[in-house]
């Protein structure tokens, strides 16, 4: 066995370490870009129903540049070793990136301004690297024997992947052509598919896969990832329908049932967190537990919004709730914890002396973040409520430097990573 | 955890197996199956003090932990790296436990003892569990023994808990289902 492959034979699923961590890396850069579109459209976020500027692009530049990004890092690398089966060729997964991430900066630069030709060909690149990594964790999926819960999730979150890509795709061409008969109701579908279909999906299959693991606590039943992943199909199937026909109770319905889930999630979560072999809770729980919070709640503004209440406050709030308030939250919450894990686990599989998680994590620029992307939601979702600008700009000023603080924790992680493999080369170790 | 050393030598009644024709089930398990089927099939066979013998890639304990269950008393010997021979005899499991002393831990995982070291089986668990058996038997260990793990697929997520514990991987076999890690405190 050669020096710097000790368990990374053709058994392994370990992909070189700089495919997945070029998704993070892109997604910590996106992540203040975000915010910064936020604070610029800081006027227009009260009363928001949609259209172009500096809000659509800061929204979609979390849900396509910090969201799915994470997501398709932490499934590139983390599905095959969890259930066991090939990804697919790591060319692949490159050109996924080089055709998402141009793709996402594009779209979002054309939702930003209104370039027609950059909205359609960021829209286009986008939807391509999607699919691409969408059939990628596809192909790892099938054949797969374990962890049947988690792979309901996961295959709801590609189905919804190919719908919010076709919605979204004629979202962008309608931009300019108005032929789509309610480009609200079809923004609404995009929105629950993307939100609750896409990425909630993802994150409740990662939850039962990584939280168990992380606390060190028994795994969650596969009945119970079954029963939620049963009752998320159902409840986007009513939300989506609901919100492209116009019928709100219907919509409602679907998030009523959607609480259902969330209630057998959460049970089966407290159920690990109760029996965890690790006593004390690590840092990353400080972003985790308020972002389960949000969840239900923004869930209940959504069900308020279907029935009519308020929908100039409804509206984007149940948006700021669900993305930035429990996607945004749950998403760099698990990315602090997953990437100093890979880390460690990549230089344990080379050989040598392993990077240690806990030397190899900066705390402080954690603590910054935590503190004022708290402050950021609290201040945006208030803002929002009374149509306070000057709340809104605020709290988008707490959340940038909140990014920027996630992003010197990330560069940290870089030096300290680059240290340790200068100090510690891999050296050969049995195997037979 | 409570697991003795043995130095004891073969027992009285070894004569009467050796002249058994042995069970190789080392092909099955290269060719990712479990003999476990197998082998109590074949010992539905054995009469009371007859003789069986298993060939196997390491120290089934396990399956001789069950086959005592079954009345049968058991003895493994080495032949080759890769290569252990264990002795049943049919004779109501009066000698089972010699070299075959098992443990089993919360999260389902065997452990048991021998010269190399201490060994814990956590095949066919659902994960987190063989993390879980793993880290709890490291932790309540002393001294500078080593410990065999025998897992089914690679455990990259045990690994960054390893070095977290002053573990590391310091030896590596790995066949299709069947993969050996020989742990040891890091220097």
């Amino acid at each position: 066995m050669m020096p710097g492959g000790f368990m990374m034979g053709a058994h392994s699923r370990l992909l070189p370490l700089p495919v997945p961590m070029r998704f993070f890396a892109a997604a910590m850069v996106f992540h203040p870009l975000a915010w910064a579109m936020l604070l610029a459209g800081a006027d227009a976020v009260p009363g928001f129903r949609g259209g172009l500027g500096p809000v659509l692009a800061g929204l979609h530049l979390v849900t396509l540049g910090v969201l799915a990004m994470i997501a398709i890092g932490a499934a590139f690398q983390l599905l095959p070793v969890a259930i066991q089966r090939p990804l697919g060729p790591t060319w692949a997964c490159g050109l996924a990136w080089w055709l998402y991430v141009p793709g996402v900066a594009l779209l979002c630069a054309g939702l930003a301004t209104g370039w027609v030709p950059a909205l359609h060909g960021g829209a286009g690149l986008s939807v391509a690297g999607l699919l691409l990594a969408g059939l990628l964790i596809a192909r790892c999926l099938i054949g797969a024997t374990g962890f049947p819960g988690i792979r309901h999730h996961a295959w709801l979150a590609l189905a919804s992947l190919l719908g919010l890509a076709v919605l979204g795709l004629l979202l962008a061409v309608d931009f300019r052509t108005g032929w789509l008969p309610d480009h609200t109701a079809f923004a609404a579908a995009h929105a629950v598919l993307a939100g609750y279909g896409f990425m909630g999906n993802l994150a409740m299959g990662f939850t039962y896969v990584l939280v168990p693991m992380f606390v060190l606590g028994p795994a969650i039943p596969d009945a119970v990832g079954k029963r939620t992943g049963l009752l998320a199909a159902l409840a986007l199937a009513l939300a989506v329908c609901g919100a492209l026909a116009g019928l709100g109770w219907l919509a409602a319905a679907g998030g009523a049932v959607g609480l259902g889930a969330v209630g057998l999630h959460f049970a089966a979560l407290r159920t690990a967190l109760a029996a965890r072999m690790r006593k004390r809770l690590e840092s990353f729980f400080r972003l985790l537990f308020p972002a389960w919070v949000l969840l239900p709640v923004g869930l209940a503004v959504g069900i308020a919004l279907a029935l009519g209440a308020e929908p100039a406050i409804t509206a984007p709030l149940w948006g700021f709730l669900m993305v930035f308030g429990w996607l945004l939250t749950f998403a760099t919450g698990i990315l602090q914890r997953v990437m100093p894990f890979l880390v460690s686990m990549h230089t344990s599989a080379r050989g040598g002396k392993p990077a240690l998680v806990s030397q190899l994590t900066a705390d402080r620029p954690l603590l910054l973040h935590a503190v004022l992307h708290g402050v950021a939601l609290l201040l945006v979702a208030l803002g929002i409520i009374i149509q306070s600008v000057p709340m809104v700009r605020a709290g988008a000023a707490g959340g940038l430097a909140g990014a920027l603080a996630l992003l010197a924790f990330a560069v940290e992680l870089g030096c300290r990573t680059r240290a340790h493999l200068q100090d510690n080369p891999p050296f050969s170790q049995g195997h037979t | 955890m409570d697991i003795k050393d043995k130095t004891t030598g073969p027992p009285a009644w070894l004569a009467l197996a050796l002249d058994t024709q042995p069970l190789d089930v080392r092909p099955v398990l290269a060719g990712g199956e479990d003999p476990f089927t197998l082998v109590m099939g074949h010992a539905e066979g054995i009469g009371a003090g007859q003789a069986m013998v298993v060939d196997a890639p390491f120290n089934p304990s396990p399956l001789r932990k069950v086959l005592a269950g079954r009345g049968f008393s058991s003895y493994a010997r080495k032949l080759a790296e890769g290569h252990w021979r264990v002795f049943f005899l049919h004779d109501g499991a009066a000698d089972w436990e010699r070299q075959a002393e098992v443990v089993v831990m919360p999260e389902g995982a065997f452990t048991w003892d021998e010269d190399d070291g201490i060994h814990i089986d956590v095949r066919k668990l659902p994960p987190p569990q063989p993390m879980l058996a793993v880290l709890r038997l490291l932790d309540g260990l002393d001294g500078g023994r080593a410990v065999i793990v025998h897992h089914e697929r690679m455990p990259h997520f045990l690994l960054p808990e390893l070095a977290e514990r002053g573990w590391r991987v310091a030896r590596l076999a790995e066949e299709f289902a069947n993969v050996r890690l020989w742990l040891e405190r890091a220097p």
